[in-house]
């Protein structure tokens, strides 16, 4: 470690450890978290705009929204939560009354439960692949490596044989 | 002139089905008169797309109203710079913009290896004639631009006509980001052709891998760049037209530009280990067809209306043509893969898993992962309708979920990765290269608890991007520090100095410095407030620091629309600052909408004020207020990742004409007194 690399790491400190000032802490917001929180998992459903009915800001409308559907949603989001309902409930009522296209996300039950494992099934099966795959390469003996091994397929002259016309037929 | 681009189009769909027979029959005979014309013919099908293009804009520009397309997106009083965007405001145009951006690639690369590669470059005609002629196909004879106005007479026949005045263009699209973020999105679409035409060329003529890549790396970094642009401009026009405070809602139009975006740059990444390493050969074959065949994807879903979509304007039926060239995509590309996959053999063993290689593979299993569950995420309401009849929503919260994790880890590989030394990193290494920026990171992720940072992705994604900036800026420090020494030049000359020696790697660490950015501005949006108010004359409304004031409200008729406005002083800790005019826009001709957002923005926070219109309850104006923090470093880093794209385009300048005038012999030690992860060699790191 050289004499210039506590320098230059106290100044990228302070550089750095200054980020989170310029972040102003999270203030009073003018629906009820809750309601907001509820409004954010079902869709508004006035067909035009496709956004969660709590964001609902309507591309394109005369008024940039809430539109007046979303604020209906809303509203009637505010009575089931009056009504002291889980957030589960409330979704429940909106998909009796207008099907699964109301849920802005899966729900994590039935069919739309693929959705939310998907990803970890690819990741896990990735990170599986990955890691046979790295095994496989470590484990290989050098000679079943290219150039020299060859495979199956074609002897390891044809393989240099191709390497050599590719050379010699193109340029960089 | 529609007769004129139409004969063009029919003239380009001639020479390219000439470019591709003749490109066949030329690799089976190797005749020379055969191989030239089929490149002529190739170079003859762009001008002729270039011809029609024009002759396309020629009619917007001539206000020809007997054209169909024409009359649907333009009219008289639009603005000559939005008659340029008009082009692609529709299908037709569309998909003869992407025939037209394609030629421009094609043209290149048969002009710029015209005396080059002569064996190979038959075959790469051929594939590049294959896509043209599947975009010909549909520019021709699916959804051509130059269709003639027709309308049903008194006799019921369909008689053509000319209107007066045409529908004029979508609001949505009369901004002028829309000008250039279409063609910047569309150059990346469509560049991946080439290296998809290299990749796929070089695996029928049984090449070993390596060539190729070597031959498109500069295509494949400006369509990634272009794509790059592309995406961060269509962010930026959500976020300063659509009104709704965001950048990005993982619409699926979205979500279908960004996904070839991400196996782009996993290609970009596993690539340097084909060339250093002459591994992962298969691999990389099947990321550039796995791009270009998300190109075509993005491009089916834009135009198919198989998902809903905000640029549901650019919907239609035309799904089935595309659903057939990428099954026969997917045909041709396993074909010949089967065939000739003994020629990708891989030439090396992996020695250590603490290494580059293993970086490289954890990078693209990370970016591929992200990839399959967008793609998941997307498609899904497509599927479960299929298979149990009812459409399911999947919105941006699902997205968030699932990509952020993911995210995150490939920012923490964004720092670990070009440290770590190929073949193998000794703990020594691991210790030298790692401990400052990780203890840098660690005490701004603790003085980020102290300033009361409760948001833990923002938290985890700060500490990742000043541990990442450490490194890229370690990294950049002790190489300067050495050529410093021997140069005497200022530290600043010697990082040029340092990154025009080895463009490749430290224009790869500029875009790396530049994603730290983008996550910088990602990760301020868990702070975003907002707030609404129906506001009358001197009404005021507060958002963290700031009070607006609504002094006025005009309205101003223009040329194509009339303006809505609103008067708003800010005051920021209650002392005036600035006045912001937040507009709503009432299109004349198609009685639409459109709003044009007021930004107060510094790299601190975005001050962003919308006129939603006027209150159906009250009758009075609403103004909605938004506070998105950390948003212009987002802008930042998409700029500074350009930058370094094009960085790591330029050549490498040898050290020796560096150091002109000073012999060979200073040169050496240079390099000699260089820490071990620095590395002056020409090459690819």
């Amino acid at each position: 470690m050289t004499k210039a690399h506590p320098i230059a790491a106290i100044a990228l400190t302070a550089l750095f450890a200054s980020v989170p000032l310029l972040i102003t802490p999270a203030g009073a917001e003018q629906f009820s978290e809750r309601t907001k929180q509820v409004g954010s998992k079902i869709k508004c459903m006035c067909r035009g705009c496709d956004m969660p009915a709590a964001t609902c800001s309507h591309p394109g409308g005369a008024f940039s929204g809430p539109c007046e559907t979303a604020k209906m949603m809303l509203g009637e989001v505010d009575q089931h939560v009056a009504k002291g309902e889980t957030d589960e409930q409330i979704l429940q009522a909106f998909a009796q009354q207008y099907g699964s296209l109301v849920y802005a996300d899966p729900p994590k039950s039935g069919f739309s439960l693929v959705a939310w494992v998907l990803p970890s099934v690819y990741l896990f099966v990735g990170a599986g692949v990955v890691i046979l795959v790295i095994v496989r390469w470590r484990k290989r003996p050098a000679h079943e490596i290219g150039p020299t091994g060859g495979s199956a397929g074609i002897s390891a002259e044809l393989l240099e044989r191709a390497r050599a016309q590719a050379s010699r037929e193109t340029q960089d | 002139m529609d007769v004129f681009g139409s004969f063009a189009l029919v003239l380009a769909f001639i020479c390219a089905v000439y470019a591709f027979g003749g490109g066949i029959a030329a690799i089976i005979t190797r005749h020379p008169l055969l191989v030239k014309s089929t490149r002529q013919a190739g170079m003859a099908a762009c001008c002729l797309i270039f011809l029609a293009t024009f002759s396309l804009e020629y009619l917007f520009f001539s206000d020809n109203f007997s054209i169909a397309y024409v009359v649907a997106h333009s009219n008289r009083d639009l603005a000559s710079f939005y008659k340029i965007a008009a082009l692609w405001a529709g299908q037709e145009g569309s998909l003869l913009f992407w025939s037209f951006l394609l030629a421009i690639y094609v043209f290149s690369v048969l002009v710029t290896y015209r005396n080059k590669n002569g064996e190979l470059m038959p075959y790469v005609g051929v594939v590049m004639a294959g896509v043209q002629i599947f975009f010909l196909t549909l520019n021709n004879f699916v959804a051509s631009p130059f269709k003639l106005l027709a309308s049903p007479g008194a006799d019921g026949a369909l008689h053509y006509v000319a209107r007066a005045d045409g529908n004029g263009l979508t609001p949505l699209l009369q901004y002028p980001e829309m000008v250039i973020h279409p063609p910047n999105l569309y150059s990346g679409y469509t560049g991946f052709t080439i290296p998809f035409a290299f990749a796929l060329g070089a695996l029928l003529a049984r090449y070993p891998g390596e060539k190729w890549i070597h031959l498109t790396r500069k295509w494949t970094m400006i369509a990634w760049m272009f794509q790059s642009m592309g995406i961060l401009l269509g962010a930026h026009w959500a976020y300063a037209v659509l009104g709704w405070g965001g950048y990005w809602g993982w619409d699926p139009v979205e979500n279908a530009s960004f996904l070839p975006w991400l196996t782009g740059t996993a290609f970009l990444h596993s690539v340097m280990m084909q060339e250093k390493r002459g591994m992962m050969k298969v691999w990389n074959v099947w990321l550039v067809f796995i791009t270009f065949l998300l190109c075509i994807l993005g491009t089916f879903l834009t135009r198919s209306g198989v998902v809903s979509s905000v640029h549901a304007f650019a919907q239609s039926s035309i799904g089935t043509w595309f659903v057939c060239f990428i099954s026969l995509v997917i045909l041709v590309c396993f074909a010949a893969y089967v065939k000739n996959r003994d020629y990708l053999k891989s030439e090396n063993q992996l020695d250590s898993i603490v290494s580059r290689e293993s970086s490289f593979l954890f990078n693209n299993l990370l970016l591929l992962v992200f990839t399959v569950a967008v793609l998941t995420g997307t498609l899904f309401p497509v599927f479960s309708e299929w298979i149990t009849g009812n459409r399911i929503s999947v919105g941006a919260p699902f997205f968030n979920k699932v990509t952020i994790p993911v995210g995150l880890l490939l920012l923490f590989l964004t720092g670990v990765g070009p440290l770590l030394a190929w073949r193998k990193t000794s703990t020594e290494s691991l210790k030298r290269n790692f401990g400052w920026p990780m203890a840098i990171g660690l005490v701004a992720g603790i003085v980020a608890l102290v300033f009361g940072f409760r948001q833990f992705y923002s938290w985890v994604a700060l500490i990742l991007c000043v541990f990442v900036a450490s490194t890229v800026l370690l990294e950049f420090f002790r190489g300067a520090k050495v050529i410093r020494s021997r140069s005497g030049a200022s530290l600043v000359a010697s990082a040029v100095d340092l990154t025009m020696r080895n463009t490749r790697r430290y224009g790869g660490y500029i875009v790396h410095m530049g994603m730290v950015f983008v996550f910088i501005g990602l990760a301020g949006a868990a702070f975003n407030r907002d707030t609404q108010k129906d506001m009358r004359q001197g009404d005021t409304l507060r958002i963290g620091a700031y009070t607006l004031v609504l002094q006025g409200f005009e309205t101003k008729p223009e040329k194509n629309y009339t303006a809505q406005r609103l008067l708003v002083e800010v005051l920021q800790d209650n002392k005036p600052t600035m006045m912001l005019y937040p507009e709503k826009r009432k299109f004349s001709t198609t009685e639409e909408n459109g709003t044009m957002v007021a930004i107060r923005s510094t790299l601190q926070e975005d001050l962003y004020v919308v006129f939603a219109g006027m209150s159906p309850d009250t009758q009075l104006p609403v103004v909605h207020a938004y506070l998105n923090p950390l948003v212009k470093w987002l802008w930042f880093g998409g700029v500074v990742v350009v930058f370094g794209t094009l960085v790591a385009m330029l050549p490498n300048r040898r050290a020796v004409l560096v150091l002109s005038g000073v012999q060979s012999a200073v040169v050496q030690p240079v390099t000699q007194g260089l820490p071990s992860s620095v590395t002056l060699r020409e090459g690819h790191d």
